[in-house]
Order: C-alpha cells, then structure tokens, then sequence
C-alpha cells in the first residue's frame, strides 16, 4: 500500500512539474537569431528553476500582451506601458525585476540633418514644429507614450497639431532608419536601441543624430502571473526573481540588452499608469 | 481617347460604348477626388535603402533564417486546412445561398473582414496558436467559397436534369445530373483559392503567427534584406511548384503530415473566452443601457469620418489605377504581342507582382517615397493590375485574329481590346471588394484608413472601439460590392471566353 502510494505521489509530481514554464519578451528592436538567443535564456532559467522553460516569440507589443493574458505565458519582459496593460488584465501579477537602465530609462529626439533642428538646452527645440515626425510602436513607452508626454507639456498642444506629419514605425530601429532616410524628418527613440546602434556603427550620424534627451522614467520589466505559486510549488514567484537578478552572463544579459537586473515592484510603475490614462492609451 | 467636348462621340448604346462611358466616368471622378488625397513625397535620400534592398534580393541569405523548414510547413499547413475547412463548411452554405437572405447576408459579412483582422481577433482568445490561424482563413472562406460555389451551380446546363426520369430524388438528381457538370469547374476554382491561402497564411505571420511572413516581416523591418530576400525567393517558389506538389493524390497526406507541426494546440479558457464575446467586444455604457454615456463612447472614437473618406478614396483611387495598370500591361503576356522570351519575361513580371503581398509592395514604396497615401496606391495598383493582366491575357490568347498584317498597336486597339474590354472591366469590379479589403489592411502600415485605427484600437487593448471598426468596415466592403455588382458589365463582347474563366478567380 505504501508502495502504491508512493507510485502515485511520483506520478502526481511528475505530472505537476510536466508544466512547462514558458515566458516572452516584447519586439522592440533586433530581431534576427531572436530564437536562438532567447533560448539560452531559457536554457539559464530551466537550470535556475528545475522546470522545463520555453520561450514563446511574439510578433507585436500587443500580442506579448495576449499571450500574457491568455496564460500561454506565465512570464513576460514588457515595457513600461505594456506590462501595466498587462498587469490590469491579468489580477494579482506583478512586475519583479526591471533592468539597472531601466529605473533611470530615456527616450532621444533624433533629427535628419536635412531638417536643420540643433538641439537647444534643455527643451526641445522651438523649429520642430511644422517638421515631420514619428513615433516607434504605437503602445512602446520610450517610443510613444513618453514622448507624446514631454511634447504635450512642453508645447501645450497634441503631436498631431504640432508637427506636419505624424507617423508610427512599428519599432526603434525603424525608427532610426526611416529619419535616416528622410522620410521622417525626425523621430523619437528608445536611447539604448540608438546608442547600441551608434556603438555598432548601424547608423550614419552624419545624416541623423540626437537633438534632445528627455528627462528619466521608469521603463521595461519582468512581469509575472498571480498565479504561479500555486501552479508550480510555494515561493516559485520568488525563485523566478532570485533567477533574473542572479543572472550576470553578459551573453545572455545581451538579449534584452541590460547591463544587470535589480528588483522591481507594480508601484515603480505608476506615473506610467497615470501618464497613459491621461493621453488615453489606458482606460 | 475621346474628345468630351465632340458632341455624340460618347453617345449612342452600343455596349462598347456604354463600357468606355463607365470607365471614363470611374477616372474622372478619380481625378476629382484626388486633390483630397496624400500624396506627398517626402524621402531625401531612399538610394541608400533601396541600394541594400536589391543587393539582399540579388544575394539571399538561405541560412540566416530560424527554423525556416518549420515555417514553410506552417505557412503550407495553415494554407490547406483553412481551405479544406472553408470549402467543407462552403459547400453546403452554397446550396442554400439563393434560397436563405439569412446565409447570403452572414457569408457577405464574414467575407467583408479581411483574414487579418478575423487573425487579431481570434488572437485574443485563442493566442498565437494553429486555431487562430486556421480559424482566420476558415471563416472568410467559408463565405467565398459559399458564394462563388453557388454562382457555379447556378451555371449547371439543364439538360441532364430534363433528360431524367420523374420521380428521381432532389439528392440523386443533384449527384448524378449536376455535380458531374460543375465538378471541374468547381475543383479548379478550389485549386485557385488554395494559392490564395497561401498567400494569406503568409501574411498571417505579419501579425504573429509562426508562418513565413513572420520572418519576412521582421527581417524587412529590420532591413535585414539577405535575409527577407531569401525569404521572398523561397514564397515565389513555392507558388510557382504549387503544381508540382499540390497534387490530388498528394495534398491529403500532407494535410495529415502538417497536424503533427500545427500544435500545440490551446487550451480554451472558457471563462476567457466568454468575457470576450460578451463583455470585452461591446462598449461598457451599451451593457449598461447607459445611452448618453453611448453617445460619449462614440465621441471617443477617433477621426471615424475622415478615416471612411482615407478607405473609399484609397478604394477608389486603387481601382482606377489597376484598370490602367491592366490596360498596359496584360499584352506583356500575351500571345499575339512580342516573342517568346519577352513572353516569358512578361508573365514571370506580372506573377512576381500579383504573388507579392500587397503590404510587401506599400511597405518597399514607403521606404523610397515616405509615409503618404502614394506607396499604398501604387501597391495596389500594381498588385491588382498585375492580377488583372494576366487573367486578361490568357482571355486574348483565346482570340484568333481576323487580319495577321496589322501592326501591334492596331491590333491592341482594335483587333483584340474591343473584345476583351468588357471581361476586363467585369475582372476590375469584381476586384473592387477585394481592393477596399486591402485598403483597411494598409492602414496597418500607417496610412489613416479605417485599417489603421482598428490596429491602434487593439494594440490599445480596447476591443469594442476595435469590434464596432471592424463591423464599420464591413459595412462599407458589403456596401461597395453592391455598387460595384450594379455597375459591373453583364453582357461582353466576348462571353464565351468569359465562361472558361469564372470571374471569381479575381476575387484573392
């Protein structure tokens, strides 16, 4: 009898660590070889967590935030506006770790040198107006949200009536590469995708460069469902954290691309909330 | 063409007049509307971008793709069961098409959504999962395959019915007497659609799903152009050995060799799933028989008039520039035009162009003229001129000329155009329902259609703006098939080609 019992427990344990663990992360730039890279995360993480781990790619900022919802991810590295989409759909989750960049993140204000704008002190300068002008993906923070903010502030007015032409990338590094071209005379972008993209040489600053850095907010996160402690064992949520923030191959650090992670709460995150009910981007 | 100002050059009945009167009028009001339109160019220097685009193409990068295979038997594998379970869940709506308004009404709605909106709805709920994407091409289909099959029965010839005996049963007459008279035309038109589905299970990747336009998308985006340009090769090919390897005997079995790749397969939240159809879809103030606060929701919604004026111009803009496309191009396949290698030349061009994803061509012309109404006009035209062209051209390939000494310019105006006009102008209204489709679907590249704000209200999470758009757009695409169904020419010059060549074919 005891043997038997014993039997079940095994199987009933194997059949609740058969779950597989699976977590995302938003489309925000580089994409190619996103597979592979991301796989080695998982692959840390499966070692971390002593469960099998899989990465799901996702497509657009959105759709992370549906399969977030829809629990076909159970962990997600969302931006800021994203993971707050993410966390009033799905109760009780919550975001845990964030990058060491993202608590002071920025978005730069890049130019086509063809548009004549300078940068000016600490504004955005006054000759943007009347210019062309896009945003990164609709519900990106660096690339919409929080630029659509300063601009609003600063010039009382919403982006459609400031500039001449106002358009939406899809993603930073379209970005950069549509004000390069001059199809946009300028264009708001996430700092870190441009300064990898100047480091790297991908980006010709004699056609295209920073004319205005905005001050800081809080940016990208690791959000987590509610749900997991009772899913995969007590004191998984925390395990899931220790994990991210232990991480420190540079390879893998890489992929998001963070120098580090450090602990991250849902209240880091509300003037991101606030700022998004007001432009109306959250309801 | 035509002075307007001769007095009775236009008039008169004959059908070839009244088919040029039609034309004329659909680009003279063309021409009046496009002062409202776009079309500003705004790129300073595009050569760069485009230099590296056609080194990509010119050089592609098999390799550089993530598990390409998989993505292939995907994009096949979505293809051929959407088709299969549209045609299945088709067939019996089409034989109660003319008799119910109910099933008439409900096909025309399904087919007004484009599969790539049917895709970010059904994401919601079924996630990024073989259901979404065979759903998505299902339910359109159903409703095309359900009224283009109907259309063929009604062609059955009569006599094999007449020459039965009375008392034979409803089914054994429609088994034995009718069916054998359309099988072939109804088996190749089911053969048409699946090169359609795969052209949309392609394009389902732009929204996620793990199909070759995932990869594509994504590697365009990033001007990754070795890449996209392999990819872009390895969909040509695919098209173009449809024949060798979409066999009869074939397809069944990798219909069943493609299940073991689809999944995994979801599993339904039922909770979820309920939430979303009968809370999330409908704004909050009409669940609470809020009216006022109605009214305010619809206030909400942003720039709805000037975004149905962006489709219909668009629309209409898309159809007047196919008709010249078509017009200029289709001798570039035909028999009577040219020689054998520009022949060949002519058509790998028009089959380029019309297998090219319409989103594909808005987007290459937005890098090198920048973001105005121009790149998508120009896409669509081009796409659907192509389409057009080449099932013209096979039309006059069935046309003996009367006279061999005419140079070729007379034999295009008046040996051959006369009597491939009215064919030509049916192919260009039939496709007027697909091009304002395609217009919603541009605005996801960021022209202000109706597209382009049902992107935004679902990346915003607000399904009921997203739903009641989409409902919008479906009235508008049900709305300009009826216009376009009253205007396209019945009769043509040249009706027995017609038949050999169902116009449903211009309907992908």
């Amino acid at each position: 009898m005891r043997w038997l019992l014993a039997c079940l427990l095994i199987l009933v344990s194997t059949a609740a660590s058969a779950e597989t663990f699976r977590f995302t992360a938003i489309p925000d730039a580089d994409q190619s070889r996103l597979q592979e890279r991301f796989d080695k995360v998982a692959a840390y993480l499966e070692k971390q967590l002593d469960v099998d781990v899989e990465y799901v790619p996702v497509k657009s900022y959105s759709a992370a935030v549906s399969a977030f919802r829809n629990d076909q991810v159970q962990l997600a590295w969302f931006g800021g506006l994203t993971g707050v989409q993410a966390r009033r759909l799905v109760p009780d989750s919550r975001a845990i770790a964030q990058g060491k960049e993202d608590a002071e993140f920025r978005t730069y204000f890049i130019a086509n040198t063809h548009a004549g704008i300078k940068p000016q002190g600490d504004d955005l300068p006054k000759n943007v107006q009347g210019k062309t002008f896009t945003f990164g993906a609709k519900t990106s923070t660096s690339g919409r949200l929080m630029p659509e903010y300063f601009i609003r502030k600063q010039f009382g007015a919403p982006p459609k009536s400031l500039f001449s032409r106002v358009g939406f990338s899809g993603d930073h590094s379209r970005t950069i590469a549509l004000v390069e071209s001059g199809a946009y005379d300028l264009g708001a972008v996430n700092f870190k995708v441009w300064e990898d993209a100047v480091a790297e040489d991908r980006v010709d600053t004699d056609k295209v460069d920073v004319i205005w850095k905005t001050p800081t907010y809080p940016d990208y996160q690791w959000t987590i469902r509610g749900d997991i402690d009772a899913r995969y064992g007590d004191g998984f949520t925390d395990k899931v954290r220790q994990a991210l923030l232990d991480m420190d191959d540079p390879e893998l650090l890489e992929s998001f691309p963070r120098q580090d992670f450090i602990p991250a709460d849902n209240d880091d995150y509300q003037p991101i909330e606030d700022i998004g009910e007001k432009l109306g981007l959250l309801r | 063409m035509s002075d307007e100002r001769a007095p009775g050059l236009l008039a008169g009945n004959s059908l070839n007049l009244r088919l040029a009167r039609r034309s004329l009028g659909l680009i003279a009001l063309c021409l009046m509307v496009l002062p409202f339109a776009d079309l500003a160019i705004t790129t300073h220097d595009p050569w760069a971008e485009l230099g590296r685009m056609l080194t990509g193409l010119l050089h592609p990068d098999i390799l550089a793709t993530e598990s390409l295979p998989h993505a292939i038997a995907l994009t096949i594998g979505f293809a051929l069961w959407g088709t299969l379970l549209g045609m299945l869940l088709g067939f019996p709506l089409a034989l109660l098409f003319h008799r119910s308004r109910l099933v008439r009404a409900g096909c025309a709605f399904v087919r007004a959504i484009h599969e790539l909106f049917w895709a970010l709805l059904l994401l919601q709920v079924f996630g990024l999962s073989a259901l979404t994407a065979i759903a998505a091409l299902t339910i359109p289909y159903a409703g095309i395959f359900a009224k283009v099959y109907a259309e063929i029965l009604e062609l059955t010839p009569r006599a094999p019915v007449d020459a039965l005996p009375e008392g034979v049963g409803r089914l054994s007459r429609f088994v034995y007497a009718e069916l054998p008279m359309v099988w072939a035309r109804l088996s190749s038109y089911t053969r048409y659609r699946f090169e359609c589905a795969m052209r949309s299970s392609v394009l389902l990747g732009f929204v996620g799903l793990p199909t070759l336009g995932f990869h594509l998308e994504s590697a365009f985006r990033e001007g990754r152009y070795a890449e996209a340009g392999a990819l872009l090769w390895v969909f040509y090919l695919m098209i173009a050995s449809l024949a060798l390897w979409g066999h009869r005997r074939l397809l069944p079995w990798i219909a069943l060799g493609s299940l073991f790749l689809l999944g995994p397969w979801p599993d339904i939240d039922g909770a979820l799933l309920w939430r979303f159809v009968s809370v999330d879809l409908w704004p909050k103030p009409l669940l609470e028989g809020n009216w006022s606060g109605l009214w305010q929701w619809f206030g909400e919604i942003p720039d709805l008039l000037p975004a149905i004026g962006n489709t219909l111009l668009l629309g209409l803009m898309g159809t007047a520039g196919s008709l010249l496309v078509a017009l200029l191009l289709w001798p570039l396949a035909s028999r009577h035009f040219g020689n054998r290698p520009t022949r060949m030349a002519g058509k790998g061009v028009l089959i380029l162009m019309r297998s090219t994803p319409e989103l594909m061509l808005a987007f290459i012309f937005l890098l090198v003229l920048g973001p105005s109404m121009l790149p998508a006009w120009l896409a669509l035209s081009l796409h659907n001129g192509a389409l057009i062209a080449f099932l013209v051209a096979r039309h006059a390939d069935a046309i003996v000329p009367g006279s061999h000494a005419l140079p070729a310019s007379a034999c295009y105006a008046y040996e051959l155009l006369p009597r491939l006009y009215g064919g030509l102008l049916a192919l260009l209204f039939y496709r007027a329902e697909t091009i304002i489709r395609e217009t919603a679907l541009l605005g996801m590249l960021g022209i202000a259609t109706l597209g382009f704000h049902i992107d935004s209200s679902f990346a915003y999470l607000m399904f009921d703006q997203a739903f009641f758009l989409l409902l919008v757009t479906a009235g508008l695409n049900i709305a300009v098939d009826a216009l376009a169904r009253r205007y396209r020419p019945r009769e043509t010059a040249d009706t027995a080609s017609e038949r050999d060549h169902p116009a449903g074919e211009a309907t992908c």
